[in-house]
């Protein structure tokens, strides 16, 4: 089990199309506008600049 | 490093006689560590790990409650490491083999460089390290080690920044 986890790349990023930047995988998200360091795992970062949950998406790009 | 590769992410925290390693994405959030040694380690604090907040000996106690494999340890003496017995279940020998045999130079590159994305004040999203990067409107893929993406949503090089952030005021 362990072995078939390591053999994918260790982060992936995905420009989605007209949408959010989605992030997968092992990495260190800092967020030097807010003053925080997490570990998240996944995250859909905002690319409009819409969004008032900022850095993340909040869907603001359809409208 | 081909024993590198075994590790795949996470961090390590040492007080000088012993490291304890976490692996984020094996936490299931048991809880057992904040429970136990709070002062050790908080998850409400940044970072979450303080290995000045008790003596070795409870560090140990607690590493080895956790029921994942997210918390491991190991003596920084590595010939302590040889005679641990299987009492101290949570030692990198029993959990974490790939680690012994890394030893520090296979870590480095594992545990001391993992991929960081960082959100820029009122300006783009930099990632740096080893990743691949997919843009789903071209299906195109590259693999980058610092990419600078577009946050404000009037880049003339989409996905990626040219500066217009600073033209349009951009906040966030």
């Amino acid at each position: 089990m362990e072995e078939t986890k390591n053999d994918k790349p260790e982060v992936s990023v995905e420009v989605t199309d007209r949408g959010p930047l989605r992030i997968c995988g092992n990495f260190i998200l800092k967020d030097l506008q807010r003053d925080n360091e997490t570990v998240p795992g996944e995250v859909w970062l905002c690319r409009c600049g819409q969004s008032s949950d900022k850095p993340f998406c909040d869907g603001s790009h359809r409208k | 490093m081909e024993t590198g590769k075994t590790f795949s992410g996470g961090r390590k925290y040492t007080n000088g006689e012993i490291t304890v390693y976490w692996k984020p994405d094996a936490c299931i959030h048991a809880t057992y560590c904040y429970r136990e040694l709070i002062e050790v380690f908080d998850p409400g604090r940044r970072p979450w790990v303080d290995m000045t907040g008790a003596s070795t000996e409870k560090i140990i106690k607690t590493v080895n409650m956790c029921p994942t494999e997210a918390l491991t340890w190991k003596w920084n003496d590595e010939e302590k490491n040889k005679s641990v017995g299987p009492g101290q279940t949570n030692h990198i020998k029993f959990r974490r083999p790939e680690l012994m045999e890394a030893g520090e130079a296979g870590e480095k590159g594992i545990l001391e460089n993992p991929v960081t994305v960082k959100i820029m004040k009122d300006g783009p999203i930099v990632i740096k390290g080893s990743f691949e990067l997919i843009n789903a409107g071209n299906n195109k893929v590259i693999s980058g080690s610092i990419v600078s993406i577009c946050r404000c949503g009037k880049s003339h090089q989409m996905p990626f920044c040219d500066g217009h952030h600073r033209k349009v005021g951009f906040e966030g």
